[in-house]
């Protein structure tokens, strides 16, 4: 039987980051404590954070992490 | 323009900077004992040494202020690189001691020796530090280039 493909994890921190917010990559990153190169791949949803990473990521946009993150089923 | 001032160029983390040392010093090193076994036989394999370049690779994850050098998705995919390579090391070792008792020109007595044993473990080595480079680069490449 053919394995399910892994649910992609969508987000909204690009959209977030630069028009409501306007913050950039790097200040983003260091106020969640990772690389520049974490948040481009968080972006362009090449990387599934960690919980900790995304619990971060929406106490730096005051939402929820559901509000931020969703699973493209 | 380039990874400073383009905000969608991610650049390079330290750890893929390590990552890509890792490959292409082991690939150099592989080179260069091939180059030399026709020359210096069995000596060949002291060009192996050159897999010492990499200890240099410590400078990109030096400690900058501040300035987060590691993260949670740098562990990450060093940690599956190191696992991939340890296991094509294994592998390989593996493979390289059937070998040895399969061919037909070896006996017992030839082959377990302090050249062969050399050979193997510089060998394993080489792999080692290849592998775990070359799929440290594949999982950077690819998680930068998802969307």
């Amino acid at each position: 039987m053919p394995r399910k493909s892994e649910p992609t994890l969508r987000n909204r921190v690009k959209e977030l980051r630069s028009a409501e917010v306007g913050m950039t990559q790097q200040s983003l990153a260091d106020e969640v404590g990772v690389t520049r190169q974490t948040v481009v791949a968080l972006e362009t949803e090449g990387y599934t954070p960690s919980l900790a990473l995304a619990l971060r990521v929406a106490k730096v946009f005051g939402k929820t992490v559901d509000e931020l993150f969703w699973l493209d089923e | 323009m380039n990874a400073k001032t383009n905000p969608d160029s991610p650049g390079m983390s330290a750890l893929e900077k390590v990552a890509w040392t890792e490959a292409l010093v082991s690939l150099a090193a592989l080179i260069l004992v091939s180059v030399l076994i026709p020359f210096t036989g069995h000596h060949a394999a002291s060009a192996f040494a050159v897999l010492g370049i990499v200890i240099l690779s410590f400078w990109f994850i030096r400690k900058r202020g501040h300035t987060v050098i590691i993260d949670e998705r740098d562990l990450e995919i060093a940690q599956k690189a190191r696992q991939q390579g340890s296991e094509a090391a294994w592998g390989f070792l593996v493979l390289a001691l059937i070998a040895i008792q399969i061919v037909p020109w070896s006996t017992h007595e030839a082959v377990f020796n302090k050249t062969t044993l050399n050979w193997l473990i510089w060998a394993q080595f080489a792999i080692f530090v290849g592998v775990k480079g070359i799929v440290g680069i594949t999982l950077y490449r690819r998680q930068h280039h998802a969307a």
